[in-house]
């Protein structure tokens, strides 16, 4: 089915959807749980990846209304699930305890031979990525809810600055600021990290 | 490219693949049930009129009583001895009475 024969069939589902058939949201759910949870298991811990796509799908459906049927359906369910991702970090921040864990001697060896060797092939035959994974977390961790999102749409994703404003629903000129300190932040964060694992060493 | 620069865009490509590692987590097929089950109990969506639309219907119940309050307000000030701003200062330019600011506050 190419984009278009998407569109309207997407359109069509809304339709029924808002007329009062509420099975009929069970094809969308279908045709796109893949795409939200692709998007979903990037930014969301994993424990907390379900029970943010099912939220993602109910605010889609309250919100199916303010869908106009020219706009592309997968868009606007990309929007809907990254804005549901940065509420999810909002609330975590406002009652998270302040992280104290630090990385060990290991993460740090291994940050000094991965940037060591510049090669991301040399990195895949490591197979290290538990170490990786673990440095990001803990530096994204230590981010805000607005830095987290830019770093990992821009930074990671390589998303540009005005899709990555659609999809927030910022401002193009807020993107580029929070851009452009998360990054300061996470290399100054690696840095110190560094450093500490040094003296401490 | 700078020593710094070079590390920097290599600690990047590293950060960019184990992030992109966390695509490949396997979840439960059971979410989808609880996504309809959470949906059925909310029912028909109700169509809810746009934020302008709701203002209208704001402004349009609220202008009856702001006309009221205007009439109201212009009879309190015609049946108090009131003086317009325009009348002080045609008295003070004018000077026909000779009136002085303090006269006129009656101090």
């Amino acid at each position: 089915m190419d984009t278009d024969s998407y569109s309207s069939a997407d359109a069509e589902i809304v339709h029924q959807v808002v007329s009062g058939d509420v099975n009929a949201f069970e094809r969308l759910l279908k045709r796109y749980e893949a795409h939200v949870m692709r998007i979903v298991k990037k930014h969301i811990p994993f424990d907390k990846v379900e029970e943010v796509a099912q939220d993602v799908f109910v605010r889609a459906y309250q919100s199916l209304p303010n869908f106009k049927g020219d706009d592309r359906f997968k868009q606007w369910l990309s929007t809907i699930t990254i804005r549901t991702c940065y509420d999810f970090w909002r609330k975590h921040y406002r009652y998270r305890e302040i992280p104290v864990s630090s990385l060990s001697e290991k993460h740090q060896v291994w940050l000094e031979e991965a940037t060591a060797t510049r090669s991301s092939q040399s990195f895949d035959e490591r197979d290290s990525q538990k170490e990786a994974r673990e440095i990001l977390d803990w530096a994204l961790d230590r981010l805000s809810p607005e830095d987290r999102m830019v770093l990992e749409l821009v930074y990671l994703e390589g998303y540009s600055v005005k899709e990555a404003a659609n999809l927030l629903g910022w401002s193009t000129a807020k993107v580029k600021v929070r851009s452009f300190r998360s990054r300061k932040k996470l290399h100054k964060l690696i840095k110190e990290m560094s450093l500490t694992q040094r003296d401490e060493g | 490219m700078t020593p710094i620069k070079h590390e920097q865009e290599a600690l990047r490509e590293i950060l960019r693949l184990a992030y992109l590692e966390k695509e490949k987590v396997e979840v439960g097929d059971r979410w989808q049930e609880e996504v309809m089950r959470r949906i059925r109990e909310l029912g028909e969506i109700e169509e809810r009129p746009s934020s302008l639309v709701m203002l209208q219907q704001i402004v349009w119940r609220l202008a009856p009583l702001t006309c009221l309050l205007i009439l109201g307000l212009t009879v309190l000030l015609s049946s108090s001895d009131f003086i317009s701003g325009d009348d002080v200062i045609q008295l003070l330019v004018n000077g026909t009475e000779e009136l002085t600011l303090n006269q006129f506050f009656e101090l």
